[in-house]
């Protein structure tokens, strides 16, 4: 890692909006009130498919604190959302249902008990029809087309050199499908929103979002107003995930709705309930991956048929179809690819973004088949990884040259060197012992789905304090933090002295959505330059003041420094309101742009993402054999960050990163029998609590990123991928059998080792 | 019916139905929305307050048992504004709050854990905890958090 | 404003008389409160049974161990005196805010297959205290449930009072149970199980599962077919067979029925595991 140059950067920081999260004075959606205040809560369908008649709402208009309901006749608007056009998801469910948990119907009363209650009183005809369940049912001969477009979401392929002779070449060729599950965001907080007449002649919007710009465009497309006459204030968020987009712009809407028919500010937070069945999901995918290696290890081409279920509606199908496409090879330098990725309808939630999109479920197959090939051929397990691994100067799956920032070698030396450290216990006879290893990448800001700008404000006061905003949400990932230190170490003043705001709308250019894991990345660019902009109007009146040239000022502790003379110093705040009175601009409006992707959409190759992330993860596990039990020993988690800016936000993220996928792999999956969602609750939708916990370590590489600040890029999702595939491989080794399928479960386990074993006898 | 109680050392009054929630007391009545709601339905812990010092979820607890008892909410842990609770201090020093949803819960019952035990091992902390849900930080800073609360705490007195 | 009422008799004669059709009691409101709130029951009123000092307190009795159906979980979880199974199956329920807020008399009211003091209690050879409008009555535990959410009581019926046996008080016990996951975990499967160990031998046995059959259910088969014997290993062998023959379990959102089947002889094993190194 290199010596840390910088005053601020680099350095652990306690995240700046902190203080009022640990008082419960920070407000979310669900906490804000205002007077008047009316609630809303949906009516949702409760079949998986039909024909929708008539919405009945009378018995709800008369029951009691009710002023007034919403359906698809009344909405006043086009009735329509979605994240890509052309959107094909109604707001309120309209002629026909696709999912059981699709609303029909906004009840509007003065307590959201009242709401609720009289939600239960909307009678709705609905003639119900065979729901399509699954992905085969949906790609049959004949099947019912749940869109007027067919069942068919989405399809990209990729291709890089010829995969069939790729494979000619080849020693050995394993071929296996595997599979994963629906898994739930489930954020602690639920999603809300209020949206409130600002008495100017606008709405205000206070969200838990993820897409404040997003929000607004839906919103405003709905209920017929400009966007200007909308401001969307992204309220402290408790978690998204990914989740925070879609439902929030449905609330939103019905809010907003609300909001005009009825002149007061109107509030929905969901209960927990609809959050899980009424929200997107993370897409259940199924692989069949194939991949053709020499004895020597080398991977000769790799062939992957990448089937994902996107439920009822489009969402961020297309996008995490081709996300998954063009991560299905692994971090690894190969002649020869080919992936087809294809999205489908099923009358099931709709799935969408969740932190990873598509890659841990595509690392998990691509990880797992690599393992058995190593185990194959007598291989190490991190040997063949670093084997294939990229390098600077190789080409990516996408053909794609990676000229710099590629850490994946280094995060490979990082695992086995601490590995080696970690000791050996000695073995009980009750439990099989096993380690897993997975290797990943993942790409850093918008990529293929699009552009990727920021925009940011730096402002300086007079008093030498700075406020910093960018359109990108705070959602816990410590974000505003970052930014924080990124204006703290250009401007060259403690940290204390700089406030990170609460994003909204007006402040600044639209910037997309807080995914991808680009905050740091983009976002910190357009800091990065706003900021430069007005340290340049500070050191240029500072060396009036000073009586020199602009080149011989640094900005430092507080002050305006002279280069060859560092008792030559003047407060910054004096230089601020020097450079106020003589007419240098102390605030820049900045705007970041990411190098756009350049790629042949019928292949897929050319250029893709600004930067790549690169991960290895370890993990020794056992299993106890009476119950199925896994109780992980050891966690390692080594990512290529191109450069730490808040070591302890870093930790933080790989930490909540992996658990989310040690879920995914271990022990969520909703529930579905015949479209309807068995376990929409915490008690049977079972997340990790901190009894269930794992040990992870993370070693942080630095291989600089020139597209970030200080070469940082992002980190948010990788992790992800890395704990998943790691674990399912940890458990396959120490059972000898090879699991296939996510999550492996205690029962799949013990029911696993159990059937072996009596086979054997 | 009229219920009597001490709610972080203040005594209060309130009418309330049958089925008022402690929780819709809390953050609709008295306005002290640090309480969260998370689930409803006592699976996740958000909404946990001190009743008598004993964690409880008060999206369960029907606002009429309150009548002549004494809770503890997040905001009654530091009533002088500026100075923060240690235990605040450590999941903040420990980089253990990440959206903060979870964190009034966490922090209450890791107050009831130290105020009982004020030398927990790691299994007793998880033991107390582990019935508030944290989606974002995967728990290790939280116990860490925990711990450093519990020395810290240990040298105050 | 809502209308319902909300009463707090302070006595278990006042309670009964308030009950009606239209009201519900409640103790410690963790399984009412879920209910509640989705509207699955919707009473006018709530009667409070847990300020009624006759509900409380665990006590010492001529027959046995008396303990009032309003002591919390939290308490008999903590507690030193009473047998152990019963205790460990406290200390699995939920997590620590539900267990300061239920009962043990809740818990054993709502009668969920899967409640973690049924089993337990059921090996203790148990026996429910109830009162009703004429009078009191004494149901044994294997006589109380008759399903799924199901018990033997009458509308306006509490339970008073969980009385231990003396008979059960003095012998080696245990409880296990599984979830999906080690925290707040629900049980896949629970299982208890009171014995006499004397000189490696079994001398007498009453075993438990939860979760398994409609009702926390008392493996007789089982119990009649170790009686005698000497704990060994091949015997804990034979008593899996046995156990995994005897009951009954269901697929369903938690678990497999093969799953509930095989994990259930592992559960009873680690018990039995622990009574032998007890009893060392």
């Amino acid at each position: 890692m290199s010596e840390n140059k910088y005053s601020v950067i680099g350095k652990p920081q306690i995240k700046v909006d902190g203080t009022e999260l640990v008082t419960g004075g920070a407000r979310f959606a669900g906490d804000l009130r205002f007077p008047g205040m009316l609630h809303g809560y949906a009516a949702r369908a409760g079949v998986p498919a039909g024909l929708l008649n008539k919405v009945d709402s009378s018995r709800a208009e008369a029951a009691e604190g009710v002023v007034c309901v919403i359906t698809a006749e009344n909405i006043g608007g086009p009735n329509l959302m979605g994240i890509m056009p052309p959107f094909d998801q109604p707001v309120l469910g309209a002629d026909e249902i696709r999912y059981a948990g699709e609303s029909i119907a906004f009840v509007v009363a003065e307590t959201k008990r009242e709401a609720k209650k009289a939600a239960r009183l909307i009678e709705a005809d609905i003639k119900p029809v065979k729901p399509v369940l699954t992905v085969e049912d949906a790609l049959a001969e004949g099947a019912r087309k749940i869109h007027p477009g067919g069942n068919v979401t989405f399809t990209r392929q990729l291709i890089k050199g010829d995969a069939a002779k790729g494979f000619d070449e080849a020693d050995i060729v394993l071929e296996d499908d595997f599979e994963t599950s629906f898994q739930e965001h489930a954020y602690i907080e639920p999603e809300a929103v209020c949206v409130v007449p600002s008495g100017d002649n606008r709405l205000t919007v206070y969200a838990s979002c993820q897409s404040p710009y997003h929000l607004r465009g839906q919103i405003a497309a709905n209920i017929g107003l400009p966007m200007s006459k909308l401001k969307v204030v992204q309220a402290y968020t408790g978690g998204s995930f990914g989740g925070k987009d879609d439902v929030a712009s449905e609330i939103g809407i019905l809010a907003a709705a609300a909001a005009l028919k009825t002149g007061k500010p109107v509030m929905v937070s969901h209960d927990r309930e609809e959050s899980i069945i009424g929200s997107n999901f993370r897409h259940a995918i199924k692989i069949h991956y194939k991949t053709g290696l020499k004895k020597d290890g080398t991977i000769t081409a790799r062939e992957v048929k990448i089937l994902l279920d996107g439920g009822a509606y489009a969402s961020e199908s297309p996008f995490v179809v081709m996300k998954a496409l063009i991560h299905a090879a692994g971090p690894y330098s190969i002649a020869n690819v080919f992936v087809e990725s294809t999205a489908v309808y099923t009358n099931k939630t709709y799935a969408g973004a969740f932190r990873g999109f598509g890659v841990p479920q595509v690392t998990f197959a691509s990880e797992s088949q690599l393992q058995e090939a190593a185990d194959k051929l007598g291989l190490d397990a991190l040997a063949i990884r670093k084997k294939n691994a990229l390098r600077p100067g190789d080409s990516t799956a996408t053909s794609q040259v990676l000229d710099e920032s590629v850490g994946i070698v280094q995060t490979i030396d990082a695992v086995v060197k601490r590995a080696a450290e970690v000791p050996v216990i000695d073995e009980d006879e009750r439990f099989l012992y096993g380690t897993g290893y997975a290797s990943l990448i993942q790409g850093i800001s918008n990529g293929a789905e699009g552009i990727d700008v920021v925009g940011a404000s730096v402002q300086m006061s007079q008093d030498g304090s700075v406020l910093v905003g960018t359109g990108l949400t705070e959602l816990g990932q410590g974000s505003r933090t970052v930014f924080a230190q990124i204006a703290a170490e250009v401007l060259g003043v403690p940290l204390e002295r700089v406030t990170a705001r609460l994003v909204d709308t007006d402040s600044v250019h639209d910037s997309g959505a807080t995914v991808a894991s680009r905050a740091t990345t983009t976002g910190g660019m357009a800091v990065f330059k706003a900021a430069t902009e007005v340290k340049n109007s500070l050191t240029q009146m500072a060396a009036l003041m000073f009586k020199t040239e602009a080149e011989n000022i640094v900005l430092k502790e507080g002050f305006a420094v002279l280069s060859f003379d560092d008792s030559a110093r003047i407060p910054i705040a004096d230089v601020a309101t020097a450079a106020y009175w003589t007419g240098f601009p102390i605030m820049n409006m900045a705007f970041s742009r990411a190098p756009d992707a350049d790629y042949d959409h019928d292949t897929h190759q050319g250029k893709i993402y600004i930067a790549y992330n690169f991960g290895t993860h370890m993990m020794k596990i056992r299993i106890e054999k009476s119950t199925g039990k896994v109780d992980v020993l050891n966690h390692i988690a080594s990512h290529d960050v191109g450069k730490v800016i808040n070591p302890l936000g870093l930790t933080g993220q790989v930490e909540g990163a992996s658990l989310i996928g040690y879920g995914l792999a271990h022990m969520e999956k909703i529930e579905y029998e015949n479209g309807i969602i068995r376990n929409p609750n915490f008690a049977d939708y079972a997340v990790p609590t901190i009894m269930d916990r794992i040990p992870t370590e993370v070693i942080a590489v630095e291989e600089f990123n020139s597209t970030g600040p200080f070469g940082a890029k992002g980190v948010g999702e990788p992790p992800v991928a890395g704990a998943a595939a790691a674990f399912v491989n940890a458990v396959s080794d120490a059972a000898g059998i090879r699991f296939r399928k996510i999550p492996v479960t205690r029962q799949d386990i013990m029911l696993a080792l159990r059937s072996r074993d009596s086979e054997e006898e | 019916m009229e219920i009597n109680f001490i709610c972080n050392g203040r005594e209060r009054q309130a009418v309330i139905g049958g089925d008022t929630r402690a929780l819709d007391l809390l953050r609709e009545d008295l306005n002290l929305t640090g309480t969260k709601e998370g689930c409803g339905k006592g699976e996740c812990g958000a909404c946990t307050i001190l009743l008598d010092g004993e964690p409880v979820s008060s999206c369960l607890l029907p606002a009429a048992k309150l009548d002549g008892r004494k809770i503890l909410t997040i905001e009654g842990l530091n009533p002088e504004s500026g100075k923060l609770h240690p235990i605040q201090q450590a999941f903040l020093d420990t980089g253990a709050v990440q959206c903060g949803f979870c964190t009034p819960g966490m922090i209450l019952s890791t107050k009831a854990l130290l105020d009982k035990n004020p030398a927990p091992s790691t299994a007793e902390v998880e033991i107390a905890l582990s019935g508030n849900i944290c989606r974002c930080t995967g728990y290790g800073k939280i116990v860490q958090a925990v711990l450093l609360a519990s020395e810290r705490l240990q040298v105050k007195s | 404003m809502s209308r319902m009422e909300y009463y707090k008799p302070e006595s278990i004669g006042e309670a009964v008389s308030l009950k009606s059709s239209w009201s519900v009691y409640i103790a410690g409101g963790t399984d009412l409160g879920v209910l509640m709130s989705d509207f699955a029951v919707q009473p006018e009123a709530l009667i409070d049974l847990t300020l009624i000092d006759d509900l409380h307190g665990i006590s010492d009795t001529a027959e046995g161990v008396a303990i009032g159906a309003a002591t919390r979980i939290a308490e008999i979880a903590l507690s030193e005196t009473l047998p152990s199974c019963l205790v460990q199956g406290a200390e699995a329920i939920g997590s620590p805010q539900i267990r300061n807020m239920a009962t043990i008399g809740g818990n054993i009211c709502n009668a969920s297959p899967c409640g973690d003091t049924l089993s337990p209690l059921v090996v203790l050879d148990a026996v429910f205290v109830l009162q009703g409008i004429g009078g009191a009555r004494r149901v044994s535990a294997c006589d109380f449930f008759t399903g799924p959410k199901k018990t033997c009581m009458k509308p306006e019926e509490i339970l008073t009072a969980v009385i231990i046996p003396s008979a059960s008080l003095d012998r080696q016990s245990g409880f296990r149970m599984i979830g999906k996951r080690n925290g707040q975990a629900i049980s896949q499967v629970n299982a208890a199980v009171s014995a006499v160990i004397d000189g490696g031998i079994i001398k007498d046995i009453r075993i438990a599962a939860g979760s398994v059959a409609p009702v926390p259910l008392r493996l007789k088969n089982t119990e009649a077919a170790v009686t005698g014997e000497v704990l060994d290993a091949s015997l804990l062998a034979r008593l899996k067979a046995a156990a995994e023959a005897e009951i009954s379990p269901i697929t369903d959102v938690r678990a497999a029925e093969d799953y509930r089947r095989k994990v259930t002889g592992s559960l009873l094993e680690s018990i039995f595991l622990e009574l032998q190194r007890e009893g060392l």
